[in-house]
């Protein structure tokens, strides 16, 4: 024996240990006896001539047989078995006589049973070159082979060999043939194999359980015949005809020629049960191919949808609710597309049914009116390549509705395969467009009416962002909308406050109060954009939106430049014209008077009523320019009061004492019935002017030999003067008119009593301007009762010499 | 001077002084010198020697305030009392004219019959 090495060693010990996995591999240790090995003992013991033969195969511990002849027991220790050198040799191994082979004399086989004097053998070797055990022949005696044993022997070993490999393959396809029916028949997706014509090979239990066939015996039959509707088939194979440019015909080719052309085929079918109702599934068609990719035939695979179509049924419902259509639309980039799911609300859509539509856009595309057609496929297109959401609007030409507005919305979900499912919905918008179409028209007829308008409005949003601004607006401001804050307002709208000359303050642009929640009426200001000021009646009022949330503020402005012109121009007349009156009147008035008090001598009686006329109306004439002058300089802001403080009684009794005469011609008495202590505060010259008002109208009402009585009664913060008669009283229809200027019950009155039609109304202005107000109280046929109230002024310390 | 017999009166307008005239003659029993201008007014005061005058205000060429005015060279307005007449009645115009040198200002239309108890209780009362 060589010395070892001990990288020979390692290599040995290596090389055994990946022999003893080849061993393993084949799984043929202890396993049943097998006739077919036996054959192959009994062989070589013949040809050899040898009493034992024996299948040894050497394991870690021991040599195991796997067939033996001439030999009891089955396996033997490995450190005394012969076989262990062999299997060290590729070639065949022999030993002519072990009692003189230093190797095995001692060893117990050869002194003991079997007493073995003669080995030869051949290494079972596997195709990747590992021995794992030995074809041999054993003998009692000393002998040797001949060449022609030996190549014998050899062959068997070989023979013997491949017997292993293909038991060992056998055990595989077994097990894979198991795992494959395992599979298939737990598999809940229904599977049906063919042959390359189409015919069918079998069906799992699923397909059995699902189509109602049994395996056994539909096979041969025709699948598309067995299962098939030839309509539907029909329908397919002229789809695809379309799409692939070439005739197909409605059999078996419908479902393989998409295959062939590298197309996955996975669609919807509806599948002929064996009792004849139909099943829906999803079919996917595969190609079942042998190593050298030769066709074998196809294996159908059929998703049940029943369930889901259960669910399609429950969606269907749901989206016969929804208003409009419900669709999927499953578009492939090789072109074409089609509807696997569109609710009934097609039919409203586009006047089509889901069957009509089929797979085909074109019915679709019929219905879009021409003119929005190329929109609707571009902006599909674009959302297409962009696989981003689709959202159109576009006209229907519905065959029962006529011309409809749509409003289509889809969004896309990229699948594995590179098609692109669009969910979508698809709506009736005519109404909601006819109502947009109305409020376009509406805001048109808005902005126009804005335009034509000859006051300025100008509103801002909540944020104070100005809105609107009309063309007057412009005009007037000298300018259009610009960005700024509020707060610039005043300045760079040039807004004045009513004088013309003062700049108004940011904080009361009438526009930024209204925006701060205020209502602003009838505020006069000014514009001042070119030189001259702009007088403006502003009215500015908040806006809310209908749910009550602020929605900004707008102002409406009225030019009232003109309007002040010509009131300036009529005060100016007024006074001019009063003026020119006056002179004139002084000298008729005069001369009247004269002549009537008789100055220059007595009048004879003849002339006496026509100069009395003639007087009064002078006098009249006179109390019409002096009330009509009070009432000029009341409106223009210039009449001035001389507020003093004073005691009350004494301007009651002067007022009586001046008009005493005059309720004297009228036969009429005056009463003062009763006069609380008070001060007022007032211009006792006006208070006068309005206590002879009150007076002379209360005796020109009295009927002759009446009373009138005068009152002056304290109040909680006041004192109220009440002059009140016994006349006619106030008519119902002129009350409210009473405190207007030129008002007069009726107009033959004035003539009859010889007003102006101005007293009551300066009246009301003078006690309004010293604080105060004014009323009345009147029971027709009864008479009236006017006052008016001062506010109390506080008396002097007591002890002063004025009471 | 204790006693109101002369008024120089100047007055454009000849109706009003006329009735004027008439009116503080016939009613009042004052002598009365009517003047219808501010010159002729200058030219017969001195001579005329009223005790008090009156004036109206708005005059063409030299006008009440104007007359007023140059009377002070030849009268001793502090002794004659001077009273405006106009048409304006308007109070700043009132003040105005009291601010001139006016004891008073009697408003045109005038009570005919009043007029001379007017201008008595102006005299009087600048006398006390």
């Amino acid at each position: 024996m060589q010395p070892s090495r001990p990288e020979a060693d390692a290599d040995a010990q290596h090389r055994e240990l990946s022999r003893l996995a080849a061993l393993l591999r084949y799984e043929i240790l202890d396993s049943a006896e097998d006739a077919a090995f036996d054959d192959f003992t009994q062989l070589a013991s013949r040809l050899c001539d040898t009493p034992i033969a024996l299948i040894s195969l050497v394991d870690q511990r021991r040599q195991w047989f796997k067939s033996r002849v001439g030999l009891e027991v089955s396996e033997t220790p490995r450190d005394i078995s012969f076989c262990s050198h062999a299997i060290r040799d590729d070639a065949i191994f022999e030993v002519e006589d072990a009692l003189a082979d230093p190797r095995f004399r001692d060893n117990p086989l050869v002194l003991g049973e079997p007493h073995i004097r003669f080995y030869a053998s051949t290494p079972l070797r596997t195709p990747d070159g590992y021995n794992l055990g030995t074809l041999c022949v054993i003998d009692r005696k000393p002998r040797r082979l001949s060449a022609e044993q030996r190549d014998t022997l050899a062959r068997l070993g070989r023979q013997v060999m491949r017997l292993f490999e293909e038991r060992l393959l056998t055990r595989r396809h077994a097990e894979q043939a198991a795992l494959q029916q395992a599979i298939l028949s737990s598999a809940a997706t229904a599977v049906i194999t063919t042959d390359v014509e189409g015919r069918l090979r079998s069906l799992n239990p699923t397909a059995e359980r699902l189509l109602g066939h049994g395996s056994a015996s539909v096979a041969g039959r025709p699948v598309c015949e067995l299962l098939f509707d030839p309509a539907t088939l029909a329908r397919r194979a002229h789809m695809l005809t379309e799409e692939f440019g070439q005739p197909v015909q409605p059999g078996f080719e419908v479902l393989t020629l998409p295959l062939e052309r590298g197309l996955p085929e996975m669609a919807q079918w509806r599948l002929r049960q064996r009792n004849g109702n139909e099943v829906p599934v999803l079919l996917h068609v595969m190609a079942v191919r042998d190593e050298n990719e030769r066709l074998h035939g196809y294996l159908l695979s059929a998703f049940d949808l029943a369930d889901q179509e259960q669910l399609q049924l429950r969606l269907q419902q749901i989206a016969a609710q929804v208003p409009g259509m419900l669709y999927q639309f499953h578009w492939r980039p090789r072109g074409g597309g089609r509807f696997p799911y569109i609710s009934e609300g097609v039919q409203d859509i586009y006047g089509l049914s889901p069957a009509q539509i089929g797979h085909d856009m074109r019915s679709v595309y019929k219905r879009v009116h021409p003119q929005d057609l190329p929109e609707v496929q571009r902006s599909l297109r674009h959302a297409a390549r962009l696989l981003a959401p689709w959202q159109a609007e576009y006209r229907v030409n519905h065959p029962q509705r006529g011309l409809r507005w749509v409003e289509a919305r889809a969004t896309p979900l990229p699948q594995a395969d590179g098609s692109v499912l669009w969910n979508g919905l698809i709506t009736d918008i005519t109404e909601r467009k006819a109502e947009q179409l109305e409020l376009e028209k509406q805001q048109e007829m808005n902005r126009r009416l804005l335009e034509a308008l000859s006051e300025a409005v100008i509103a801002c949003d909540a944020a104070g962002n100005l809105t609107v601004f009309n063309e007057k607006a412009k005009q007037w401001h000298g300018g259009d909308i610009a960005p700024m804050p509020p707060s610039e307002w005043a300045r760079h709208y040039h807004l004045y406050l009513a004088d013309g000359v003062t700049p108004m303050p940011a904080e009361q642009v009438p526009l930024r109060r209204a925006l701060a929640g205020e209502h602003v009426g009838d505020l006069e200001m000014a514009i001042l954009c070119d030189g001259t000021p702009r007088h403006v009646i502003c009215n500015a009022n908040p806006l809310h939106g209908s749910d009550g949330q602020p929605m900004g503020a707008v102002t409406v402005l009225y030019d009232i430049t003109e309007r002040k012109r010509i009131e300036q121009l009529q005060r100016e007349f007024i006074s001019t014209v009063s003026h020119e009156l006056r002179t004139p009147l002084t000298s008729i008035n005069g001369a009247l008077t004269l002549i009537c008090a008789n100055v220059i001598g007595q009048v004879p009686e003849a002339l006496r009523e026509l100069l009395d006329i003639a007087q009064q109306n002078s006098q009249r004439l006179s109390a019409l320019i002096d009330d009509l002058l009070d009432m000029d300089k009341l409106h223009a802001g210039k009449m001035r009061f001389d507020m003093r403080r004073q005691p009350l009684l004494p301007l009651l009794e002067q007022a009586l004492r001046a008009n005493g005469s005059y309720a004297e011609r009228c036969a009429v008495q005056f009463r003062l019935l009763h006069c609380d202590p008070a001060w007022v505060e007032v211009d006792g010259m006006r208070l006068q002017q309005v206590l002879s008002n009150l007076l002379s109208n209360a005796a020109k009402f009295s009927p002759a030999g009446a009373c009138v009585e005068i009152r002056a009664a304290r109040q909680a913060d006041g004192v109220r003067v009440s002059v009140e008669d016994h006349g006619p009283g106030i008519a119902e229809n002129f009350r409210e008119r009473v405190f207007q200027k030129f008002a007069q019950a009726d107009s033959s009155d004035s003539r009859r009593q010889g007003g102006t039609g101005l007293g009551l109304a300066i009246s009301k202005e003078l006690v309004e301007r010293m604080g105060g107000r004014i009323g009345f109280h009147s029971t027709p046929g009864e008479g009236a009762c006017f006052w008016f109230e001062l506010p109390l002024a506080e008396a002097p310390v007591a002890g002063g010499s004025d009471r | 001077m204790s006693e109101l017999r002369r008024i120089l009166h100047i007055e454009d307008d000849p109706s009003i002084q006329s009735v004027t005239k008439l009116a503080l003659e016939a009613v009042g029993g004052f002598e009365v010198l009517s003047c219808s201008s501010g010159a002729e007014a200058l030219r017969e005061a001195p001579g005329f020697a009223p005790d008090f005058v009156l004036l109206d205000v708005m005059m063409p060429g030299m006008d009440g305030p104007e007359t007023l005015a140059r009377l002070r060279e030849c009268l001793d307005l502090e002794r004659i009392p001077v009273a405006f007449m106009t048409a304006k009645v308007q109070s700043s115009e009132i003040e105005h004219l009291r601010k001139l040198g006016a004891r008073d200002v009697i408003i045109k239309p005038f009570d005919p019959m009043r007029l001379a108890d007017q201008i008595r209780s102006i005299w009087n009362a600048d006398r006390y």
